[in-house]
């Protein structure tokens, strides 16, 4: 203790102990010199003898300045040097662990980086665990009536807000842009705590019509389209054909809203205008911010007592409304695939501790003499142990170093590879979290595979080990246990991650077979928006739609061209609520509902969606025929069972856009993909944009205002992009101030609408493979290792009659125990961890026993194989060698 | 080869604060090249040790309040760091000198019944 506190002085007495050092040697090196002088040496030969026989001066003040300093900074540079120079010693073992330990930690951390970025950070509000969405199912938008009651209502809330989409077209400058924005209520982003890099937010009273012509904009947009201009505040900006003043900015990173709409890029106020009394069409995304001190279950509880009453005032609305918090939506989706991902990791990493574990035992059995020594001689056994653990440490340091500059790689990579379905992987960074993480598992790591073999190592008596004399056959049974128990706990990991990633594989394939319902090869869409152009006028609309389509049929490379207003898998996804004709009005809430999309001629050609029944939409189906109406058929098996659904009419409750209210079905298509690659398609109905009032801007309905553009799509006769500039030129032909968007192949909107589960597969699949490897190395390592400790003992074998086929049997029966009985932990632990794989799967069941037999099969390989290299060697072995050796 | 050396001064480091200690306790306070000298004269010239590496010793010992040490001049009118054995460092004297015993007989007995 006493030693402690002096030393503890001297850390801050650093300058007066160096200065009192030099001159005790000052003092000493007189002493010396005056020594010599006495025996008759002239003075200067005096001074250089001093000089030598003191020694270096430099290392004696080092040496000095080692002893004053804390004695476990002394005992770990030694440590640190001498685990350092046994691992030089033995470059191949060093090798093999630290790139097993490099994958391990490497993986772990990049995986971890992107978990800490979507999943811990919390979203960059004020305050946003106090952020809630109330939403119809959790993520489904409300009506503008309830909205209001609610927020009229509920006590639970600081505030509440909504906000609608808004498809801007921005005319100012040279080309046009097609921007995604949000009409947000007054309140909402002052709720969310973020201020304005410049100017303000909205101000009270904004929000009603007549004074709602104010924007805000993002920083991208503001960087892109306005030079960063610091005057831009205050100016017109023309938006949809109408003049807005920018009040503020936003500052760079910001984002709302964060789960769906995510890429918008201004905001303006919302007035509600005529949807103030609706409560049928739903459209509003509504937040709000818990009062301090609320729960999340009193809110809940608040908001059932309000939807429950206004259920009861108006029946069929305020059904399912979910409270929920803001994150959860954000995350929801990418939180279980994620955490998979961790725990194959972390799977990796135990792999890869197992085997520089029995690594590390087949060493420490040879290092035992020098172990037994050093206690000998005086070494407490915790020095021992801690020398140990500082050379484990030392290799867990190394791999994680390796690691960490993988993980930078890896995260690059992940970042470029994912699909843009995770949220926030922009926000992927080696942080403070990450580096902390990073230390801890290296740590541990170092504790999981070094502690077992340091105790072993430290433990016995040292008079027994020296004894021995190190002959290597009396290799200890517990020890083997261990070793054993390692390998096959290895296998166990392997089995289970090849399990997981043989599912996902299945599943991705199962996808992949999928039929869309339609021919995505060779087509070509793109958005085209009239919004705020000529061509927005009612009379003018259906005109240049007709037009355009017929132009760009002419183009040289089209096969035939189309047009729909929201693309499956791609766009938006309405449902509507119907009435059949001659059927009892249901229940307000039971009516039958269908997605519903608008269609011009030549949708179905060109998408080559086929017709089942009855005949296509033509240019003929216009506003002076009787309404007409296309059915999936899901729609006519769901409604019209048993029957031929064609010449059957049904109305729409909410599009009173139309001329009349009855439309006849005239023919029944092929099921197609609507908004999710797994989802069955629900039942589904396409008008024809000609007979659309709204679609072709002669009504002015709340709906209109969504459909303001449409989607072409253009079959070619070669690859889709290479009609791409020819089409747009066509476009502009009619208007340059016509914005085009969102140009892809239908071949591309495929490959997104499954890149999620590929992204998962790909992972999943290199960390079983890395795992495969390890387990492999493991039982490779293992055997070789038993080979060649049983030298004498098979020699022996051999020369009293074991045929050479006979070794060889025993050797690998005794590797592929271990394998056997990590394999069946491996299928118990399998088929409980698979359960939790269940939803992301796909036409594969967690027990699918083609995955089970097929991972076992090549697991057991690979056993086999890494057994039989080692046992091949063994047969090999000349037994009066193998003796003589002794 | 490295190594050898290196185990070579573990041992003499556990025993030098040994040494150092007795040459104190018969010979009265020393300065540092008067324990050197002493060291070298009783070795028979064996132990051949550069000075410099005295010091982590004496350090050491003087932070666990084995021995103390005060600037003073020697005959020559020099001046010089001497060292004295505390209290402390006479109880300690005692039991490593036992333990030392206990340890070298261990050892003994080991090396001779291993041949």
């Amino acid at each position: 203790m006493r030693r402690f506190l002096a030393r503890f002085a001297n850390l801050f007495r650093g300058r007066g102990a160096e200065r009192e050092m030099s001159r005790e040697i000052r003092s000493h090196l007189a002493l010396i010199e005056e020594d010599f002088e006495r025996r008759g040496l002239p003075p200067e030969a005096a001074q250089s003898a001093a000089r030598r026989a003191y020694g270096g001066v430099e290392l004696a003040k080092e040496l000095h300045r080692e002893a004053r300093s804390f004695a476990w900074i002394e005992h770990l540079i030694k440590d640190v040097r001498y685990g350092g120079r046994n691992l030089l010693r033995t470059p191949g073992f060093t090798a093999v662990a630290v790139i097993a330990l490099a994958l391990g930690i490497g993986a772990n951390t990049a995986i971890f980086s992107v978990v800490n970025a979507v999943l811990l950070r919390p979203l960059a509000y004020k305050d946003a665990g106090r952020l809630v969405t109330i939403l119809h199912y959790g993520t489904g938008p409300v009506a503008t009536a309830n909205y209001i009651d609610w927020r009229g209502q509920s006590r639970s809330f600081e505030a509440m807000g909504a906000a609608d989409y808004w498809a801007a077209n921005l005319t100012n400058g040279d080309v046009p842009e097609h921007l995604l924005g949000l009409k947000v209520t007054q309140n909402l982003l002052p709720m969310l705590g973020v201020r304005p890099l410049m100017g303000r937010l909205f101000a009270p009273g904004e929000d009603r019509k007549g004074s709602d012509h104010e924007a805000i904009l993002s920083y991208p947009l503001w960087q892109r389209r306005f030079d960063r201009d610091p005057n831009v505040l205050g100016k017109p900006i023309v938006l949809n054909g109408e003049a807005y003043t920018v009040v503020g900015v936003m500052p760079p990173g910001f984002k709302f809203a964060p789960f769906w709409a995510t890429h918008a890029e201004l905001w303006v106020p919302d007035a509600f205008g005529d949807t103030i009394h609706d409560r049928d069409s739903n459209h509003l995304r509504v937040f709000a911010r818990l009062k301090r001190g609320v729960t999340l279950a009193q809110a809940r509880a608040d908001m059932a007592t309000i939807t429950g009453r206004l259920e009861k005032q108006y029946p069929a609305t305020n059904r399912n409304i979910v409270v929920r918090p803001l994150k959860e939506n954000v995350v929801g989706n990418i939180e279980t695939p994620l955490l998979m991902l961790l725990g194959a990791v972390g799977f990796v990493l135990l792999i890869a501790c197992a085997n520089v574990a029995h690594m590390l035992l087949a060493r420490t059995s040879d290092r035992q003499k020098e172990m037994a020594l050093r206690v000998a001689l005086g070494a407490s056994r915790t020095r021992v142990i801690a020398q140990m653990l500082t050379e484990n440490l030392l290799l867990a340091g190394i791999g994680a170093l390796a690691g960490l500059l993988l993980a930078l790689l890896g995260t690059k990579a992940l970042i470029a590879l994912s699909p843009a379905y995770i949220p926030r992987v922009e926000m992927v960074a080696i942080d403070g979290r990450v580096v902390f993480f990073l230390l801890g598992i290296t740590v541990l790591t170092a504790a999981v595979f070094g502690l077992m073999p340091a105790m072993r190592a430290a433990a016995g008596n040292p008079s027994d080990a020296l004894k021995e004399g190190g002959r290597g056959d009396s290799d200890s049974k517990h020890r083997n246990r261990l070793r054993n128990f390692l390998v096959a706990s290895e296998f166990a990991l392997a089995f289970m991650l090849l399990i997981g990633a043989g599912l996902m594989i299945r599943s991705f394939f199962a996808l992949e077979s999928v039929d869309p319902g339609f021919n995505p090869h060779n087509v070509l869409s793109m958005v085209v928006s009239v919004a705020g152009t000529k061509e927005a006028e009612p009379h003018r609309r259906a005109i240049f739609y007709r037009e355009l389509l017929q132009k760009v049929r002419s183009l040289p490379g089209v096969n035939s061209a189309g047009a729909i207003n929201h693309l499956p898998l791609a766009g938006d996804t309405w449902g509507l609520s119907f009435s059949i004709e001659g059927r009892p009005k249901p229940r307000p809430g039971d009516e039958p509902v269908a997605v519903y999309r608008i269609v011009m001629p030549g949708y179905f050609e060109t998408m080559r969606l086929p017709l089942r029944r009855g005949r296509t939409i033509t240019g003929q189906d216009d506003a002076r025929v009787p309404d007409v109406v296309i059915i999936n058929q899901r729609a006519a098996n769901q409604f019209w069972p048993g029957e031929n659904p064609i010449g059957k009419r049904i109305t729409f409750d909410e599009d009173k856009g139309s001329a009349s209210d009855w439309v006849t079905i005239i023919g029944v298509v092929k099921n197609a993909k609507q908004e999710t690659w797994a989802a069955e398609p629900d039942p589904e109905v396409y008008l024809p944009a000609l007979q659309s009032r709204n679609f072709l801007g002669e009504d002015k309905g709340p709906i209109a205002a969504h459909m303001m553009y449409i989607t072409l799509v253009v079959r070619a006769y070669g690859k889709a992009s290479d009609v791409a500039s020819a089409v747009k030129q066509m476009v502009w032909s009619f208007d340059r101030n016509l914005p085009i968007s969102d140009v892809l192949t239908m071949d591309r909107v495929v490959s997104d609408a499954t890149a999620e589960p590929r992204f998962e597969m790909l992972l999943l699949s290199m960390f079983a493979a890395v795992a495969l490897l390890l387990a492999a190395v493991g039982i490779y390592g293992v055997m070789s290792y038993s080979v060649s400790r049983r030298t004498r003992e098979i020699g022996i074998r051999i020369s009293l009659g074991a045929s050479r086929a006979e070794v060889l049997r025993m050797v690998v029966r005794q590797g592929m125990i271990q394998a056997l009985a990590g394999t069946a932990a491996g299928v118990a632990g399998a088929l409980l961890l698979s359960q939790l794989m269940a939803k992301m799967l796909y036409g594969v069941r967690p027990t699918d026993p083609v995955t089970f037999g097929a991972v076992a099969t090549v697991l057991g390989l690979a056993a086999l194989l890494a057994a039989c290299v080692p046992a091949r060697k063994a047969t090999r072995i000349e037994p009066m060698i193998a003796l003589r050796n002794e | 080869m490295s190594s050898k050396a290196t185990d070579r001064i573990v041992v003499l480091q556990g025993t030098l604060d040994l040494i150092i200690l007795r040459t104190l306790q018969t010979m009265g306070a020393q300065h540092a090249y008067a324990i050197a000298t002493r060291l070298q004269q009783i070795s028979g010239d064996l132990l051949h040790l550069n000075q410099g590496t005295l010091y982590p010793a004496l350090v050491r010992l003087e932070q666990q309040g084995r021995i103390k040490g005060t600037w003073a001049t020697t005959e020559s009118n020099r001046e010089a760091k001497f060292y004295s054995i505390t209290r402390a460092g006479e109880k300690a004297l005692v039991e490593e000198t036992l333990r030392w015993r206990r340890m070298s007989g261990l050892v003994d007995k080991l090396l001779s019944e291993g041949a």
